[in-house]
């Protein structure tokens, strides 16, 4: 609350003596802000932004930046995320426009503070999106995070964030695939298991959990065609199956010697290369990594 | 991750296609059809699973596991697992007494001891035959078994 009237004496010291002696609409807006009637202050912030007279002036902006921050603010709980969504990006883009109005003014830092906040907030509903299985949502929202960060931090390495973001979106398609969902269809839920996982890899070849779920992904199907088989089946069928079978875990294969190798001391890793060297007939190597499976048991 | 044991299924399915493609003197197509499992837990459970629903030949399936030799009785096929012929033989000996068709895993058993053997080509599990131990045990085999064979020692 006090921050509140600290911003809004400080705009309102800012508007030119001039324009404020008018009653102009930002001046107007702020007297609405102050009063706590954000609808109020939105339509006057608005008519002011429409106006040549103040559309060109940062702190128009900066403003109209708080007005949205804190209509995004007061509806963010609500279950209309359509309009908080849309208040938080009107937010966004009045802080960005007073930003490139004067770069170097007073303003940015506090822009950026603002920004910084939003973008939070973006980062969050993405996560909370990839939970109800709307990935396209959650991309965009995801992006429009960078985008922000790129601006206010541009120092700021985002490669670790993005891995996160993929991991978990990669995980909730997964999720998808092997139980299956109306409106949902398995074979590009599968496709984009494959597909997101690679694009972590493409950051960080040496990520174990991409490597290891990457895996585990081949290798599960393989596992589900062979448990979905019918016993009645003929040679014919019998060997065509095989070998889709060992093509997956043959696809699994270099994913978990990766995995392995950037961390040969991880059971789930020495489960995986055993149950992939078994289901390729090669015992002599499953066994060889059991028996590391089982020094490791033996040893904690 | 799936911790199935995958090769058991294969087998398993392989096996119920050896009894399709065998067959075995008209003593033994009435009562029940008996496959004996030797050291291979996975495959009798997965037999086991399937006797409850199918039958092979219109006949009863029963799956029976042997721990010694001398448990050994009378089967239709004996699957019995083993590295060396020394562990494989005392079973194959027993099972010989009968119209057994002996189904092994091992680098060398086509020679003298199974009639059809599990290999691996090219990480694929498939098997070669000896048809002379089909022979010996009064089994017909078809061409079909023989054709699809990766070796046949006749």
């Amino acid at each position: 609350m006090k921050r509140l009237v600290i911003i809004a004496v400080v705009l309102f010291m800012m508007i030119p003596v001039g324009l404020r002696a008018q009653l102009d609409p930002v001046s107007l807006a702020l007297r609405a802000y102050q009063n706590k009637d954000l609808p109020k202050a939105r339509e006057l912030i608005e008519i002011a932004v429409g106006d040549d007279n103040f559309n060109g002036i940062t702190k128009t902006w900066y403003f109209r930046g708080y007005i949205y921050k804190d209509l995004f603010k007061e509806s963010k709980d609500t279950k209309i995320k359509k309009e908080s969504f849309g208040y938080r990006e009107d937010a966004i883009e009045s802080y960005m426009k007073a930003v490139e109005l004067e770069p170097q003014g007073e303003l940015v830092e506090d822009c950026f503070n603002s920004l910084k906040y939003l973008s939070s907030t973006l980062y969050n509903d993405a996560a909370f999106a990839l939970d109800s299985n709307n990935f396209k949502t959650a991309q965009e929202l995801f992006d429009r995070y960078k985008e922000i960060i790129t601006m206010t931090n541009p120092d700021m390495d985002m490669t670790q964030r993005t891995i996160e973001f993929n991991l978990y979106k990669s995980s909730k398609y997964s999720q998808l695939f092997d139980n299956p969902r109306e409106g949902y269809d398995k074979e590009e839920m599968g496709q984009q298991v494959i597909a997101v996982y690679k694009k972590v890899l493409n950051l960080d070849s040496n990520n174990i959990s991409a490597n290891y779920n990457m895996a585990i992904h081949f290798y599960n199907q393989g596992v589900n065609i062979i448990e979905n088989m019918d016993y009645e089946q003929d040679f014919e069928t019998l060997f065509m199956i095989q070998a889709q079978v060992m093509d997956l875990f043959g696809a699994a294969l270099p994913y978990m010697k990766k995995a392995y190798k950037l961390n040969p001391y991880r059971k789930e890793t020495l489960v995986g290369l055993s149950g992939i060297y078994y289901g390729l007939n090669d015992i002599e190597t499953s066994e060889r990594y059991q028996t590391e499976l089982n020094k490791l048991d033996s040893n904690q | 991750m799936n911790t199935m044991n995958t090769r058991a299924k294969f087998k398993s399915m392989y096996i119920l296609n050896f009894t399709k493609y065998t067959e075995w003197p008209a003593a033994y197509k009435q009562g029940d059809f008996v496959i004996g499992v030797v050291n291979d837990d996975d495959l009798a459970k997965n037999l086991e699973a399937i006797s409850k629903t199918k039958k092979i030949n219109s006949q009863n399936l029963v799956v029976k596991r042997f721990t010694s030799a001398d448990e050994v009785t009378k089967c239709h096929l004996i699957y019995i697992a083993g590295k060396s012929a020394g562990e494989v033989e005392p079973y194959a000996e027993k099972a010989r007494q009968f119209n057994c068709l002996i189904v092994t895993e091992g680098n060398g058993m086509i020679n003298g001891i199974a009639a059809i053997n599990f290999v691996v080509v090219g990480a694929q599990l498939k098997y070669e035959m000896n048809k002379a131990l089909f022979k010996s045990q009064d089994l017909i085999v078809s061409n079909t078994l023989e054709n699809l064979a990766t070796k046949v020692i006749n």
